[in-house]
């Protein structure tokens, strides 16, 4: 054990004055972007892309199963009341199944490889329906 | 693992529970997206209520397929075999009826008639052409034009002389099913709903202390160019060039085919109708705005005028908008508009 | 016909060395799997920080182009998004590191560096995946996240990285 706190401190023997600067700047500035960024409320809708092409918009409040297929193979996604997750995809790591489930606003599941993204939208509060 | 799928089942279990301001159920019927919202009832009411719904959009879809087994396709078939269909379903006499009136209604412009030229054009089956239709062939169509009042209605009887009569009520059954719906959610003390088949929409009362708003799609890009209130009771509909169609040659076919000429009209990207509150609101929502989508630009002002449609916005093939006076009123804008690209009547 | 004959220099050596340091250190980090996908401690960067320090900007520009060239060619991404996300974030990670490689000096060292290095290096990556690989914001989202990892591991490798400097 004290080895180890020989260790660690001889690490932070390192640092030098600028750097604990160089580390505040970052902290702050990740706070910031953080503060910003996740501040958000349960969402409504989820908006499918592939690629530039925007899938479709659906909704939370239903059971279904969507297949989106992109460049290396088809992936599939559920929502399942209120919240939605990517169960298959034809990546390697599978990063975007680990993810799990999502249902807050701009919370975002992307297939990097597949270049998919699901990600969560608000209300259409500006329209109750589409007119096309 | 487990832990997740046990907080599943509870979610689950409690959502069925909860009662939302709003119920919306969408499904996928008459090759497009239907979506019905009820508001300030409770879930079970609602979910049955819409249920209903749909359940009658499925028998209209099979019922009236403009390609596919149905009624119409059967009737079609007799015609060419230059048979008589004897039948007692009152239903299909009163729409034949309907449709006869429209397209005198509509001085040719909306025509079910044509199901051929339709067909011609490719635009019969869920996955569209991808070249154009021999031109002869459609000349041919063209020039031999049949049109509704060729049909003979009797009692019990359905017949024409003319066997190139091909009936397509694509361009009615939507608007047709909208009125349906109306009539089943008022039947069953639904009395604030909207409900929106492929674009299609009518408005039943109110979204609690408000009216219920559309977003209007702009027919180039993929968000609403507007949108505008539905009092209750009124309807809208778009005829657009954006949604069936095929590009050749950089060429823009669609499926509002103009009968005059038996090509795909293209004057225009798209026109979009409100419709008050009448018995056939929802039908006629769908069938008037082909008219206004199709007709040539010197003619949509009048045609509009005699079909008592005040509120209308005609999106032209170079983009530039002409608007009715009291849609001008009542629009909000989600983009912004040059002014100088707006004409108003 | 006259034989060209191809000089290799000792700088050449130097590169070559590095390189491969760093791409073996790239395909062991590849194959180790990560609690949060995406997030990877880029214990590469320890090189190209000792070797901008040790041997100039230009050595370490050479090192870190051919580790995520062969790195891709041998995990088999190469001209694949995973690629091109490398490869920007490298590009950002290096335009950075000139612009700062001068402050390495009496109150800071390889340390903040290190961190400057991983902050570009994850906003470079961002960049391209809204603007090329899935262009919307949700995007950003994510973005706390990495700037969090890079902040510990950015931090960590810079440590690493001024021990290196100072025991060789």
């Amino acid at each position: 054990m004290k080895k180890l706190m020989k260790i660690i401190l001889q690490f932070i023997k390192k640092i030098k004055i600028g750097d604990l600067l160089t580390i505040f700047i970052f902290i702050v500035l990740t706070g910031y972007l953080a503060s910003i960024l996740w501040n958000f409320p349960q969402g409504e809708y989820l908006k499918i892309q592939m690629g530039k092409q925007v899938i479709g918009s659906f909704s939370l409040n239903q059971n279904v199963i969507k297949i989106i297929e992109g460049p290396i193979g088809k992936t599939e996604v559920i929502i399942d009341s209120g919240k939605v997750r990517i169960s298959k995809s034809p990546c390697t790591k599978k990063y975007c199944l680990h993810q799990g489930w999502i249902n807050k606003l701009n919370q975002t599941i992307v297939c990097v490889p597949n270049q998919i993204s699901i990600s969560i939208i608000g209300a259409r509060t500006d329209y109750d329906s589409l007119n096309y | 693992m487990h832990y997740n799928k046990l907080i599943l089942i509870l979610i689950f279990f409690l959502t069925g529970c909860y009662q939302n301001e709003t119920m919306q159920k969408k499904d996928y019927i008459f090759g497009t997206i239907v979506e019905v919202t009820i508001y300030g009832e409770t879930e079970d009411n609602a979910t049955h209520a819409i249920d209903l719904v749909f359940n009658e959009f499925h028998r209209l879809h099979r019922y009236l397929h403009p390609w596919e087994k149905s009624i119409v396709q059967d009737i079609n078939q007799s015609i060419k075999n230059q048979e008589i269909y004897t039948t007692q379903d009152e239903e299909i006499f009163s729409i034949i009826k309907h449709n006869q009136e429209l397209e005198l209604k509509t001085h040719g412009y909306f025509n079910p008639a044509i199901g051929k030229l339709i067909q011609a054009w490719g635009f019969h089956a869920d996955q569209f052409a991808t070249d154009r239709p021999n031109s002869s062939l459609i000349d041919n169509l063209q020039r031999n034009l049949p049109h509704m009042s060729e049909i003979n209605l009797h009692n019990g009887y359905i017949g024409s002389k003319n066997k190139n009569i091909q009936l397509d009520l694509g361009g009615y059954a939507k608007g047709y099913a909208l009125d349906q719906a109306k009539k089943i959610l008022r039947e069953n003390n639904i009395n604030n709903a909207l409900i929106n088949i492929g674009g299609n929409i009518l408005a039943l009362g109110l979204h609690g202390d408000r009216h219920w708003v559309v977003g209007i799609q702009n027919p180039r890009k993929p968000s609403p160019i507007a949108s505008i209130i539905l009092k209750p009771g009124w309807s809208i509909g778009t005829s657009g060039d954006y949604q069936r169609y095929f590009i050749v040659d950089n060429q823009r076919y669609s499926h509002l085919i103009d009968p005059n000429t038996g090509y795909p009209a293209n004057n225009s990207q798209s026109a979009t109708i409100l419709f008050p509150p009448t018995e056939s609101s929802g039908t006629l929502s769908d069938v008037y705005s082909k008219p206004l989508f199709i007709a040539p630009e010197r003619l949509k002002y009048s045609l509009a005028k005699e079909l008592g449609i005040d509120f209308y916005m005609i999106v032209m093939a170079d983009g530039k908008i002409s608007i009715s006076s009291s849609m001008l009123n009542l629009i909000k804008w989600h983009e912004k508009i040059d002014e100088n690209n707006i004409t108003v009547h | 016909m006259t034989r060209s004959i191809i000089k290799i220099s000792s700088q050449d050596h130097k590169v070559a060395k590095l390189a491969s340091i760093a791409i073996a250190l790239s395909l062991i980090e590849f194959f180790l799997p990560s609690p949060i996908p995406g997030v990877k401690p880029g214990i590469a960067n320890i090189i190209i920080l000792f070797t901008i320090i040790k041997f100039g900007f230009s050595t370490a520009l050479w090192v870190s182009l051919i580790r995520v060239f062969v790195v891709s060619i041998i995990v088999g991404t190469f001209l694949g998004p995973t690629f091109f996300l490398s490869l920007t974030g490298s590009i950002f990670s290096l335009l950075f590191l000139f612009l700062f490689k001068g402050i390495n000096g009496k109150y800071f060292s390889v340390i903040s560096l290190s961190l400057i290095a991983a902050f570009s290096h994850i906003i470079g990556q961002f960049l391209i995946v809204r603007f090329w690989i899935i262009p919307h914001d949700g995007i950003f989202y994510l973005l706390p996240v990495f700037l969090i990892s890079a902040l510990i591991f950015g931090l960590v490798n810079g440590i690493i990285t001024s021990t290196l400097l100072n025991n060789k």
